[in-house]
């Protein structure tokens, strides 16, 4: 399935100088200013992430059902929820878990995927067969599908929703990583270590990985906005971090039922979440564009 | 041509197999009991063990799993647990409105984006060729469930323009049409984004190849180089890449299915799996699993014959 | 959905030049070639959309002429597939086709002996009969349904309790394609009772054990009941609810256990014509319902889950009448719209705390009680708002039903249980929780548990109790509770009368895992079997309603379940329409729509 990513593995030509271009690099992305916009923006979000506690007006979990769904008002910007809660403290404690999520699921995901690429790249044979079938298989279903499924097998909750979001991710880096390693396989230099008898391990850690390393961050940054994205249409769909914690998602999904009483219920997180990802995807641009010399002309 | 079709099949085989056998596995290793979700408050273990039985799934589960494999090799694709109506007729009903509204948001997206990446290639480093670029990175950063939301807010809360609600039947195309509206654009803006970016450095990357400085050296207008020449070679991804696009779009129909509540493909794959129905389910996960295939097939096909490198031998 | 890997491969992609004019028109080719496809396909499958159990009922649209006109032969049911706006002019001649949107996904059930959730109880509600019926819109009184009256009981010489029923004479069943109409005779309420009492083909075996069923003669039938009991507690047993509907023989056999399901045939004024998944079913009028021919055309029981969906469906009036949110908010606001009224009416669905007395830290009554003076039922009652909900004092709901406890008479007793967090605390200290414990508990997804979960996570959190929930989907709350996953249940349940309601919750043999029958009590209590066996047989109404509210009185002070508010049924309407019968409270929990509903 998903042959037609079969010739990924000229997608991303290994090393292409950017190890020694990398001065180059960070001055042309400095210089890229949508991409500092984007840096800005994710460390404003980062901000308000560890900062909540003191940030936020109110308590993001005090309920008060009689004033359940208030609109907004000078105390509360953004209105109350279903329970009474403060919607903008909640946007603002949001941000944590979509900022752990993000993160953790591309480290793991992107770990997982890297090893599995690499490995078949380098070992070949069986196990080369065996885990690009296994990435094949995952790659056959849109992301969305793939963490529903394995959501609905595990139940919801942050670990689980990190776990299912890593591996609907790997894949793609698998891809990657794995095309990368066939032609840095056949160069020169590490047929020459080959020859002169560097084992398998350490030949993969201090020559393959190192090589693609800018081409899996690249990929790492654009995908953190893919799952923060994703984690909020899964948390959409209920399949979300347990409360009473508040998640971006989940609140979309609640407000949904009010838009009619309460617009911004739904609004309020929608935008934020919708600067995140932005932000993200603005950065991960930028980066790439700094660090891929044909982008640049 | 037709042998190296052959061929693909035959390899996607192997993995439709095990596709087949994890999706099984998952859907019953899932926590939850149709029975229960049949039953529901009223739900005494007598009941339940009876319904279970009633629904096969006290049989052991090789059983059921060479039941499903035959019954789809025989082209069955089983009854739902719960209604016990058969799988077919429902995917049936439902499928049409998924795929008229992926091709619906393919379609938007390409007739939008594409004009939008040209001009923006060209315009490079204007401010319209910046206010495009964050466009568009706007329109892909878009969660698509929320700009469903904006739009059932605006268009039909608030305007009443549009429907909110389900589909209206092929048979009425005027309201069919009307219903698709709202849906497809939310759909149609990821695709848009997709397009514009990928027109753009198309194009860029073609402007700056040798034969169109060839062109320009000529003398060739550069009105005529760049329809004459480099658009048409920045169709060719465009081209190739709509099979990506399209399975990238079918998953975020399920979460346009589920806002405007369409009937859908996605929306009866998340019913199934609200109510535990594990035949309905990995029914359902099986039509998908043949739509991506055909999908690649195709997107493979066309990829062959846009890239000589590729034979068919 | 990586853009880099995509515009990579745009860019590996374009910089080859050979062979670009060839790819050009294959480029043009394909969006125009899934343009065509998509044709194609919808196309196709809209001829494949008649998804009818029975294919040919092609000359049984009579009922509805004008459907028929429009339908003509080539497509006898494409019509009835999908939402039509234009439902209503098209019917208009013979009368309108009342568009119900109800609160669920897809159908279930439609087997009246199985069907347990209320979108499938209220479509078996309008196609089926029982032997005696809840008044239309008032489940307080129960009059003759197939029954020409409801009959007192006699004793006959074994000392065994017999109901003697004479049926109505000339009740026929609804047409069928493998069934014609037939007139129902003793021969199908023995087949029904006998099927309903029957575990494999009937969820509500339990309630009809210990009874046999007699022909006398055509018209006549006794029902034996191996142990008196009261009317209030017979009755429902063969009224419409549950088990009491009343199958036709020839039709079930015909049409067989499966099919029947979702394409039941009855005798009430709807029958069944057409179900579309997760769409609609549809019902068209019955001519020869007994009362008399009903004077809507018919009933599209739409599934529409979307609760936005369906408000602004009633707004454009493509639905007339439409499950509502349990919510003071929504009552006000959808109320005051223009051409619209909503109903807020019982019976109300008790919403109750049950504690497994053996699971520690609850096995400690102090510890149960802490709870319970911990929890703010104003608080509980305030997330849903008045009408909507009201509280209650005691599991048994007392206005509803005889058997529960008043506010003031719960008060006299001390077993209100009012908001009281001191109390609460020291209780808990008492018990050697003076920093309170962890629990972690299981919720569903519904908003109803929901709400009521995550106020109660909000509030034992005041007395150090750090809640931590995991919501599920319901059908698996449903699961995991009866496997005793919680120590503490929230449930939200109407039973028809009292003794459902204390035997299925606190009589020892239901208790699940380890109960005779295992139900839904997840006590572990047993300490209330007397009573509400003692009340079960006791044939004086009056005395009866006393040893219910003494046991319920007991639940309290031995704080075994804590009665938090019931919730109301919420429906809108368009102002023209009528339901033909005044809103009190409805068993079926929708607004019933009968023979003598009309839209003006």
């Amino acid at each position: 399935m998903a042959e037609s990513n079969a010739d990924s593995k000229e997608l991303l030509q290994p090393s292409r100088q950017i190890l020694t271009a990398r001065q180059r690099a960070w001055r042309s992305f400095s210089s890229n200013r949508t991409a500092v916009v984007g840096l800005a923006l994710i460390a404003v979000l980062v901000l308000i992430a560890i900062a909540a506690p003191l940030l936020s007006p109110h308590d993001p979990l005090a309920q008060s059902a009689v004033n359940r769904l208030e609109t907004p008002s000078s105390d509360h910007w953004f209105g109350r929820d279903h329970y009474g809660r403060d919607i903008m403290s909640r946007v603002m404690y949001g941000a944590r878990i979509a900022l752990i999520v993000g993160i953790a699921s591309v480290a793991f995901g992107g770990a997982l995927g890297t090893i599995m690429g690499v490995v078949a790249g380098f070992k070949g044979g069986r196990t080369e067969t065996v885990l690009m079938r296994v990435t094949d298989v995952l790659l056959a279903f849109p992301d969305l599908i793939t963490g529903l499924l394995i959501l609905a097998v595990l139940g919801a909750g942050m670990w689980k929703m990190i776990f299912a979001i890593g591996i609907t991710i790997a894949p793609r880096f698998a891809r990657i990583a794995y095309g990368a390693t066939l032609s840095i396989k056949e160069m020169d230099y590490i047929q020459a270590a080959r020859a002169v008898g560097v084992k398998d391990l350490r030949m993969l850690t201090f020559h393959v990985l190192p090589n693609m390393l800018g081409d899996i961050v690249v990929l790492g940054s654009l995908w953190m906005a893919s799952a923060i994205r994703l984690e909020a249409s899964l948390s959409f769909i209920g399949l979300g971090v347990s409360p009473p914690t508040a998640t971006w998602g989940q609140m979309i999904r609640d407000g949904t039922h009010q838009l009619a009483v309460q617009p911004w219920f739904a609004f309020a997180p929608g935008i934020a979440l919708l600067i995140a990802v932005f932000a993200f995807n603005l950065a991960g641009d930028g980066l790439r564009d700094a660090m891929d010399p044909r982008a640049q002309s | 041509m037709l042998k190296y079709s052959l061929r693909r099949i035959l390899v996607s085989i192997p993995t439709l197999l095990a596709v087949f056998t994890i999706i099984f596995i998952v859907v019953r290793v899932a926590p939850g009991d149709p029975a229960y979700a049949a039953l529901g408050d009223y739900a005494s273990e007598d009941a339940v063990e009876r319904l279970r039985e009633r629904m096969g799934l006290d049989r052991p589960l090789y059983v059921q799993y060479f039941q499903f494999l035959f019954g789809l090799l025989q082209g069955d694709l089983g009854h739902s647990l719960i209604t016990q109506q058969p799988i077919s007729q429902q995917v049936a009903v439902v499928l049409p409105y998924t795929l008229q509204l992926t091709f619906a948001g393919i379609i938007l997206g390409i007739i939008l984006g594409v004009p939008l990446g040209v001009l923006t290639a060209v315009r490079r480093n204007t401010w319209f060729d910046y206010f495009g670029r964050v466009f568009s990175l706007t329109g892909l950063s878009f969660p698509i469930f929320f700009l469903a939301i904006l739009m059932i807010y605006f268009f039909s809360v608030q305007l009443g323009m549009f429907p909110a609600l389900g589909a209206a039947p092929f048979s009425e195309p005027i309201s069919n049409l009307h219903h698709l509206v709202l849906p497809a654009i939310s759909l149609g803006v990821i695709m848009f984004a997709y397009v514009t970016r990928m027109t753009r450095s198309a194009i860029l990357n073609v402007l700056s190849d040798d034969y169109i400085r060839t062109a320009r050296a000529k003398g060739l207008t550069e009105r005529k180089v760049l329809y004459g020449h480099a658009l048409r070679s920045a169709l060719v991804p465009i081209v190739s890449l709509v099979g990506i696009f399209t399975i990238s779009l079918l998953g975020g129909s399920v979460l346009v299915e589920e806002v405007f509540a369409r009937p859908g493909l996605g929306r009866y794959m998340i019913g199934a799996m609200k109510q535990n129905d594990y035949t309905a389910l990995q029914s359902i996960m099986v039509i998908y699993a043949i739509i991506i295939v055909i999908i690649n097939l195709i997107t493979d096909l066309v990829y062959g014959l846009v890239d000589p490198r590729i034979r068919y031998s | 959905m990586s853009t880099e890997k995509f515009n990579d491969l745009a860019l590996s992609l374009s910089s080859r030049r050979e062979f670009l004019k060839r790819a050009m028109v294959v480029g043009l080719a394909i969006p125009a070639g899934g343009a065509l496809l998509a044709a194609c396909e919808t196309d196709d499958d809209d001829d494949d959309v008649a998804v009818e159990p029975d294919d040919d009922d092609d000359d049984e649209v009579d009922v509805d002429d004008t459907d028929d006109d429009v339908d003509d032969e080539e497509e006898p049911d494409d019509d009835d597939e999908m939402p039509e706006p234009d439902d209503d002019e098209v019917e208009d001649v013979e009368g309108v086709i009342l568009q119900l949107g109800m609160n669920a996904a897809d159908v279930g059930t439609l087997d009246p002996h199985f069907a347990a959730t209320t979108n499938d109880r209220t479509v078996v509600d309008m196609v089926f009969n029982g032997l005696v019926r809840y008044k239309p819109g008032d489940s307080n009184e129960i009059e003759p349904d197939l029954a020409v009256e409801v009959p007192e009981p006699e004793e006959n010489e074994d000392g065994h309790q017999v109901w003697r029923f004479e049926i109505r004479q000339g009740v026929m069943t609804h047409p069928h394609p493998d069934v014609d109409s037939y007139e129902i005779t003793a021969d199908d309420i023995i087949f029904s009772l006998e099927q309903s009492a029957d575990p494999d083909r009937s969820a509500y075996a339990g309630e009809l054990s210990g009874m046999t069923f007699e022909r006398v003669d055509d018209y006549t039938v006794d029902v034996i009941v191996e142990q008196p009991i009261s009317p209030a507690l017979f009755l429902p047993k063969v009224a419409d609810y549950a088990g009491g509907f009343v199958v036709p023989m020839q039709a079930v056999e015909a049409i067989g256990d499966d099919a029947f399901q979702t394409n039941p045939v009855g005798t009430g004024p709807f029958r069944f014509e057409s179900y579309t998944p997760q769409d609609r079913v549809r019902l068209l009028a019955h001519e020869d319902y007994f009362r008399g021919e009903p004077e809507l055309a018919g009933v599209d029981c739409r599934y529409v889950p979307d609760d936005s969906s369906r408000e602004l469906a009633l707004q454009t009036g493509e639905l007339h009448v439409i499950g509502g949110t349990t919510d003071a908010i929504w009552v006000d606001r959808v109320d005051q719209l223009d051409d619209i009224t909503v109903d807020v009416f019982g019976v109300g669905e008790v919403a109750f705390l049950t504690f497994n007395v053996e699971a520690e830290p609850f096995d400690d009554i102090r510890v149960r009680q802490a709870i319970a003076y911990a929890i703010d039922r104003d608080e509980h009652l305030a997330l849903f708002g008045e009408p909507a909900a009201q509280n209650v004092y005691s599991l048994v709901p007392e206005p509803l039903l005889p058997g529960g406890l008043t506010e003031e008479e719960a008060r006299e007793m001390d077993l209100t249980f009012d908001h009281d967090p001191d109390r609460a605390r020291e209780l808990l200290a008492e018990a050697g929780y003076e920093d309170g414990f962890e629990l972690e508990l299981v919720s569903s997804e519904m908003e109803a548990y929901l709400r009521n979960y995550e106020s109660m996570q909000a509030t034992l959190a005041d007395i150090g109790i750090d809640l931590s929930l995991q919501v599920v989907d319901h059908s698996t709350m449903h699961e995991q509770i009866r496997q005793e996953v919680n120590p503490l249940v929230i449930y939200i349940a109407w039973r028809p009368n009292a003794d459902v309601y204390l035997t299925r919750f606190a009589h020892s043999s239901t208790r699940v895992v380890i109960g005779d029958a295992p139900d839904t009590n997840f006590t572990r209590y047993t300490e209330l079997d007397d009573l509400i066996e003692e009340a079960r047989v006791e044939v004086d109404p009056d005395r009866q309603e006393e040893i219910w509210k003494e046991a319920n009185a007991q639940l309290l002070e031995d704080m075994v379940i804590y009665p938090l508010h019931f919730l109301n049924q919420v429906y809108a309407r368009r102002d023209n329409v009528d339901y033909g019968h005044e809103l009190v409270s409805v068993m079926a929990l929708y607004p019933q729509i009968t023979e003598n509903t009309t839209i003006s």
